[in-house]
């Protein structure tokens, strides 16, 4: 399997003049028991290295639908997804599995962490996944993780004993464990209050500053307004 | 127009169709398990039938041949209470099977046309006429001889080895007590004309008197046969009845009783298949109500009643009991009318029709429909107590990962992440790893105790035959005992080392059948002692009612050493003092062993012998054999009928009976296995149905197919071990059970047996097993796509 998983993060230069994402006339059609659901209709759309986008419209207009696209988690039913220059498109789910574990973070609107395991070893996870580094190293890039989201001081606590903004920043050490380029969210902070949201997001454009690119889908306009680009889908097509 | 409860219902089935189809199955297959119970109403229905017409005599009497005219069979049959009398010849004869030499019975027919008791029924070709023979059907059947129609077949008379008879086979009969000879003696049984059978044995002689009796009263039974024996008395050359009269118990046939302990034994498996069966019935039921909180908290939310949630799960649970119910019946009723044909083909030779058991049926209804709503209940009741926030916010798995235990899994941080996921996993949802485990600690018992009973069975074979230290057993079937000649003729046969004279009667112990040898101070028997002593030199020598008393009948009768016991035998009634308890397994252990001297003096019969234990001069297969021929070959010529048993053959060949009894226990000790099995792929295909989102997660953020498959392993496999730990002591405690039930049930002591390498052999078992019925479930959880495995609810 000609799966390189690091070869993006440390060694590779960016690609002079290409963009970071690049979708092109990609439709996705859900079969929904009998019915078929289009949920994109043609999307072309690019997103710089280092950018920091926001992807807005109503329900069901198919923002998810992106994201699932931009991380090799759905297939689109037509069209190309390129990032970083590889065709998702084309990868086997293996190949995608790991592509995504060295190359993405994904921050999910219900945090998504692994009941039985505690912060540290849900941060640690995508690590024991990449069989990256030593044992030892591992738990050390979690540790630091957890504390870069404040939660430095419960790296033993079980996803249960933590509240919700607590269980969103271990997703998002989680994210960053190995060190992506690409940190994406679905409405990462939709089941936050709007104090730890705030909070959440300062995170967000800490990591984009750093040079992380981070897409990120919402609902919330004000905080669709603090991203660099703001991209509006409306009914499987990008509005503006 | 149907209820949305029912639409539902309907829908929650339809949703998750490989659930459905688990739940459904395993009921099914407890459904059908209940209809085993019907085997030995099916087989005892044809038999009755057989019994009918058979006309199978009421009382039937064994004497020393004896010549009997016309008139003398009239009047016996003019004795009150007596319907009908039937009598027989019968000689024992060698028949040639190709080059083989074959123990044969053939048995003489008054008349064919003119039967009224026993009747010998032609099966296929014709009527025998003198020279030709009928053969059992049961000959074929367990493959003594399965010559038909047309075939000649050539006997060595018993009187002058030299002459040779060339009988025809004129076709196949059937006869339930020549059937029975043939299963239980493995020999031949033909049935021919009464002439044909004195040109064999050389004399007009009747040894056996069947008869259909008006009362069938014991007292009028005991009366009858008294009046009989008056009859018989004034018959010159009767010396009595050769053995107890053998009285027919209503609707009793033969080898009724051991089916019917067979059937016992097959009770308990299939109670314990059930017993299987309800526990993963429960186990489903539970998780299809659990996995639906969430549902629940809609419906309250929407004002639902915790009744008319209820009704919606136990409509749900019903109409798996109803698809299970009708599933299991069909299954139920093909598998035990199948079943029952192989036994009713296999051991009587009988065409047991397809037939439904109208108990069973109904047993069978009110469990597959019942059983389910039932086991439901409980998980239903905490589902709609479950506090509503909670309810809404399930996801269908529990959260768990808090208490004592899970922080104890925590701990063991030494494993890879992957196997970690999997054993916090089964913490996570103890309730159901606790009741997997559960089914497969059952079925791991089962398996242990099966292979334990079957380990059991051959070494108990073997102690009774290792006890037999003669390699040949010779008796007269005639009506000589054996004499002096005879003895000398033994003794100076090659090959011949030792001969001990025995004499051997059945009688009643107490009700029960058992049997008197009467042997030598020191016999050709390796006894072993439990209590007290053998039988002393002076107590033989003067004669003593000293007697040593197989364990497993004593125990039956409760008597001790030192107690005195009265025998029923066939010349009155006899009582003897116990001196010790052996246990050697002869006759199933009904044995009591007293001195030679004091049988014949209790049999009045100062000289008599029957049988010849007699050792060869080397243990050498052919050697024996050679020396058993020789022996039935002298003894023929000096004028005497003589049935022989090899012991090394028979030892053999009982070993090997064993087995195939064994065999057909473990085969369905392994269909509980099997139904276990069931049990943990439903477990399993639950746990990775519900955590489908997981797997998605998982894969989102790198998690390869061998991780996923890694973690699911490690579930599977950790919850298959733990019933393979809680299984060994569940299979000692069902082994000592069972071999209790044969105790009880079948009278047969059979040892605990639990070797070590069948816990090891079961730990190989679960382990594959457990790896296979992962393996579906597994393949699935690798190929969903992290999108559909998000989008999963």
């Amino acid at each position: 399997m000609a799966v390189t998983p690091t070869e993006s993060i440390a060694e590779q230069t960016e690609r002079a003049g290409e963009p970071l994402i690049e979708l092109a006339g990609v439709e996705k059609v859900y079969r929904m028991g009998k019915v078929d659901y289009r949920a994109l209709r043609g999307v072309d759309l690019s997103i710089e290295s280092g950018e920091l986008v926001a992807v807005v419209g109503p329900s069901g207009s198919g923002k998810t639908t992106i994201m699932n696209l931009i991380t090799g988690i759905d297939r689109p039913t037509k069209g190309s997804v390129t990032v970083d220059g590889r065709r998702l498109d084309e990868m086997s789910e293996e190949e995608l599995a790991v592509w995504r574990g060295a190359n993405v973070g994904i921050v999910f609107q219900f945090f998504q962490l692994l009941p039985t395991l505690s912060a540290l070893e849900n941060a640690v996870l995508p690590l024991d996944f990449a069989r990256r580094g030593s044992h030892r190293e591992r738990f050390e890039r979690a540790r630091q993780n957890l504390e870069l989201v404040g939660l430095g001081d419960k790296v033993d606590h079980l996803p249960a004993e933590l509240s919700g903004g607590e269980q969103q920043r271990v997703a998002i050490a989680r994210a960053l464990a190995a060190d992506p380029r690409l940190v994406v969210g679905d409405e990462p902070t939709g089941n936050l209050d709007s104090v730890t949201a705030d909070e959440m997001f300062e995170l967000l454009e800490r990591l984009n500053a750093e040079g992380k690119t981070v897409l990120y889908v919402t609902h919330d306009l004000e905080l669709a307004g603090r991203a660099h680009r703001v991209v509006t889908i409306r009914d499987g097509v990008v509005a503006a | 127009m149907i209820s949305a409860q029912l639409r539902k219902s309907i829908s929650d089935l339809t949703r998750r169709r490989a659930r459905t189809t688990f739940a459904v199955a395993t009921l099914a297959l407890a459904v059908a398990s209940i209809a085993f119970f019907a085997i030995p109403t099916l087989i005892d229905d044809t038999m009755q039938q057989e019994v009918r017409a058979n006309r199978l005599a009421y009382l039937s009497v064994s004497i020393r041949p004896l010549p009997l005219t016309a008139d003398q069979l009239a009047e016996l049959a003019a004795v009150p209470n007596v319907a009908a009398v039937e009598p027989r010849s019968s000689v024992n004869a060698r028949v040639l099977v190709g080059e083989r030499r074959a123990q044969a019975l053939v048995i003489g027919v008054r008349d064919f046309a003119r039967q009224r008791v026993d009747v010998v029924r032609v099966e296929s070709g014709t009527t025998p006429r003198p020279g030709e023979v009928l053969a059992d059907v049961q000959d074929a059947n367990v493959g003594v001889y399965d010559g038909d129609t047309g075939d000649t077949l050539t006997v060595v008379g018993e009187r002058g080895a030299a002459e040779r008879a060339r009988l025809a086979v004129a076709g196949r009969g059937r006869n339930l007590d020549g059937g029975e000879i043939v299963q239980d003696e493995e020999l031949i049984v033909l049935y021919a004309t009464t002439s044909t059978v004195e040109e064999l044995s050389g004399e007009p002689e009747y040894s056996r008197l069947a008869f259909e009796l008006r009362d069938k009263s014991p007292a009028a039974v005991a009366s009858t046969v008294e009046a009989l024996r008056r009859h018989l008395a004034a018959v010159p050359g009767f010396t009595g009845f050769d053995d107890l009269p053998d009285v027919r118990a209503p609707g009793d046939w033969p080898g009724k009783t051991e089916t019917g302990q067979f059937a016992d034994i097959l009770s308990v498996i299939t109670a314990l298949a059930l017993l299987s069966a309800l526990v993963l019935i429960s186990n489903t039921m539970t998780t299809l109500v659990a996995e639906q909180t969430g549902e629940i908290g809609i419906m309250r939310a929407i004002g639902a009643r915790r009744r008319q949630i209820a009704a919606v799960y136990v409509t749900t649970a019903l109409l798996i009991g109803a698809l299970g119910a009708v599933v299991g019946l069909v299954l139920g009723i093909v598998m035990s009318s199948l079943l029952a044909q192989y036994f009713g083909s296999q051991f009587w030779a009988v065409d047991v029709g397809f037939g439904v058991d109208p108990t069973v049926l109904v047993v069978s209804l009110v469990v597959g429909v019942l059983v389910p709503p039932l086991a439901a209940l409980p998980a239903i009741r905490r589902a709609v107590r479950t506090d509503l926030r909670e309810a809404l916010e399930a996801t269908g798995s529990a959260v768990g990962g808090l208490d004592a235990g899970d922080r104890v899994l925590r701990r063991i941080a030494f494993l890879p992440r992957t196997m970690q996921i999997g054993l916090r996993g089964v913490g996570r949802r103890r309730r159901r790893s606790i009741a997997t485990a559960l089914i497969v600690a059952l079925a791991v018992g089962n398996l242990l105790a099966f292979l334990g009973l079957s380990a059991a069975a051959t070494q108990s074979t073997r102690t009774a035959w290792d006890s037999h230290l003669e390699d040949i057993r010779l008796w007269t079937t005639g009506r000589e005992r054996f004499d002096a000649g005879a003895a000398r003729t033994i003794r100076a046969t090659p090959g011949v080392a030792e001969a001990q004279p025995a004499l051997v009667n059945g009688v009643e112990l107490a009700g029960e059948e058992a049997f008197v040898w009467g042997m030598p101070r020191e016999p050709l028997l390796d006894y072993r002692l439990t209590e007290g002593r053998w039988f002393s030199a002076s107590e033989e020598q003067a004669r003593e009612r000293v007697g040593v008393l197989e364990r497993n009948i004593a125990d039956r009768v409760g008597v001790d050493v030192g107690e005195r016991i009265t025998l029923a035998t066939a010349d009155g009634r006899a009582s003897f003092r116990v001196v010790g308890i052996a246990d050697n397994q002869q006759e199933d252990g009904t044995v009591l062993y007293v001195p030679l001297t004091t049988l014949r003096s209790v049999l009045r019969e100062p000289a008599a012998v029957d049988t010849y234990w007699i050792r060869t001069t080397s243990p050498d297969e052919a050697l024996v054999d050679r020396t058993a021929t020789l022996l039935e070959d002298r003894l023929a010529a000096l004028g005497y009928e003589t049935g022989g048993e090899v012991t090394y053959v028979l030892a053999r060949d009982q070993i090997a009976e064993n087995r195939s009894i064994t065999t057909t226990i473990a085969i369905l000790g392994f269909l509980i296995v099997a139904m276990s099995m069931v049990g943990l792929a439903n477990a399993i295909t639950m746990s990775v149905i519900e955590r489908t989102r997981e797997v998605g997660i998982l894969r989102c953020i790198g998690a390869r197919a061998r991780d996923i498959r890694r973690i699911f392993t490690t579930e599977g496999l950790v919850v298959a071990l733990a019933g393979w730990l809680l299984g060994i002591p569940v299979g000692y405690a069902l082994n000592r059970l069972l071999v209790w039930m044969i105790w009880e049930v079948v009278d047969v002591r059979v040892p605990v047996v639990f070797p070590p390498w069948n816990i090891l052999l079961a730990l190989v078992g679960t382990v594959v097993l457990a790896l296979l019925v992962i393996f579906l479930p597994l393949r699935r959880a690798v190929r969903f796509r992290p999108g559909d495995a998000l989008r999963y609810a």
